[in-house]
């Protein structure tokens, strides 16, 4: 095959479609059972917290509370998925740097695309559960839901950057994130809206960037919610921060990632 | 046209650096096919990389209007639990081709590469053959400028070893060829220059019968 001189915008985007298409199929060829609990995870959690709420708490919310929590933890294992996982995308994807196209920073971006194709899958999946159980289920702001998403993709890059750059050099990293994981997941407000807990609990997780960007989905879904304690400006200088460090990081220790 | 400008290349070691370019200039003319020859661990792995991109050095550039293959080893650039063909497919969408190409190089490749319903089954049942068969039928679907070849000639049965030199003596006659190999038989059966790597130094000679008389010369030494 003859080789054209290539633009890098079109190299990347080349690398990305590579990328996109050989992850896809190794997810849905190698193993099922992971394909599975993909999509599945977000129904067994949204069940198992209802049930739990509803043995704890007895009062009623004015909005469907599974949907709630449904758009909570979808945007949730869409974060951890693309920052968290992220962390051993340059051990994995090693094998791939033989080919100078493909650089490691390309691979978080690749993972991150997947995510967001497999992520629009889900939704649709439960819009049409909901649908059918009669739910209301239409978003009450679709393009800011949208923009919700496409920036929480961008903050969950830059912190799998950093997350990946720091795991190459210092493995212990990885651990410690992975433990916290859950912890996250408690502080985040998924489960629980910030106006439903007491003044010092709302400063405490107010301080977790992921708390804004769950504020802002709900509010956008839910016409009962509004976004009163999401703080863009917060939410930026976060994304903005990561993004600075994990490409500062990242363009001084490329080369010795490519070749480790 | 490949040029080295002071190019300076270590390892780090628990006992200092390992030099395998200490500030080297030099300028190798194009359309010549390269041997290169050197002790172990006098670097030509390493150098194979850096033309290939996937190396850097550590002060110094090296410059070329070339297109080069991603090096050509033993340990292939494949991901294991990928069918064959969906490591050709991979390999196809990252130099941009469209889906009939592709289809035309996995075409080639599959035929080439002789591995039969292998090609269908995921690179880790392959042999460390299988996979080199399945890399060089590859990088030879694709008209780069160099080939890097790092010894993948002398895998397979001797039939395949045969087929393989045939397939690659009849595409250096449109593209060039960069091979490290210990079998002197084969630099000279395919390489008319050669590069002699040691201790930290580069010596281009013209002709690769100069480049193995000096390589025989530092063995001697060091014997």
């Amino acid at each position: 095959m003859a080789l054209v001189a290539r633009k890098p915008i079109q190299i990347f985007i080349a690398v990305q479609k590579a990328l996109f298409w050989r992850e896809l199929g190794m997810r849905f060829s190698t193993s099922k059972t992971g394909l599975f609990w993909t999509f599945f995870a977000p129904f067994f959690q949204v069940f198992v917290f209802s049930v739990i709420r509803g043995a704890v708490l007895h009062h009623d919310t004015p909005y469907s509370y599974p949907l709630f929590m449904a758009v909570g933890f979808i945007a949730f294992n869409f974060f951890t998925a693309i920052s968290i996982k992220s962390m051993g995308a340059f051990e994995a994807n090693r094998g791939l740097f033989v080919y100078k196209q493909v650089k490691p920073i390309d691979t978080i971006i690749g993972r991150a695309l997947v995510e967001l194709y497999i992520t629009s899958i889900i939704i649709v999946a439960f819009l049409a559960i909901g649908f059918y159980a009669g739910e209301e289920i239409v978003p009450q702001n679709i393009p800011m839901l949208v923009v919700g998403f496409f920036w929480l993709m961008i903050f969950g890059i830059g912190v799998g950057t950093l997350l990946a750059v720091g795991n190459t050099f210092f493995p212990a990293i990885g651990k410690l994130i992975s433990v916290s994981t859950i912890l996250l997941m408690f502080a985040s407000a998924l489960f629980y809206s910030v106006e439903t807990l007491p003044p010092f609990a709302r400063e405490i997780v107010l301080y977790n960037p992921l708390t804004h960007f769950m504020e802002m989905l709900h509010a956008a879904y839910i016409r009962e919610l509004d976004d009163r304690f999401v703080d863009y400006e917060y939410m930026l200088l976060w994304t903005l921060g990561v993004l600075y460090f994990g490409l500062w990081f990242y363009r001084k220790l490329e080369e010795r990632i490519i070749s480790q | 046209m490949i040029r080295l400008e002071n190019v300076t290349k270590y390892f780090p070691t628990k006992n200092g650096r390992r030099y395998i370019l200490r500030d080297v200039s030099i300028t190798i003319p194009s359309g010549v096919n390269l041997g290169i020859l050197g002790r172990n661990g006098a670097g030509k792995s390493t150098l194979m990389r850096m033309l290939g991109h996937i190396e850097f050095p550590n002060r110094g550039r090296i410059v070329s209007e070339h297109t080069f293959s991603w090096p050509l080893g033993l340990r292939g650039g494949f991901v294991g639990n990928m069918t064959g063909r969906a490591n050709v497919k991979f390999v196809c969408r990252l130099y941009g081709l469209d889906n009939e190409e592709i289809e035309k190089v996995i075409g080639y490749v599959r035929e080439f590469s002789e591995l039969g319903d292998y090609f269908e089954m995921p690179i880790k049942t392959y042999s460390s053959g299988m996979k080199s068969r399945l890399s060089f039928g590859l990088s030879l679907a694709f008209d780069f400028d160099y080939l890097l070849i790092d010894e993948t000639l002398s895998v397979g049965d001797s039939r395949f070893k045969k087929k393989s030199k045939e397939a690659l003596m009849k595409k250096i006659e449109s593209c060039n060829v960069l091979l490290v190999s210990h079998e002197m038989k084969t630099l000279r059966e395919l390489c008319e220059s050669g590069i002699v790597l040691d201790n930290g130094e580069m010596t281009y000679y013209d002709k690769i019968e100069e480049a193995i008389d000096a390589y025989n010369e530092i063995n001697k030494k060091a014997s």
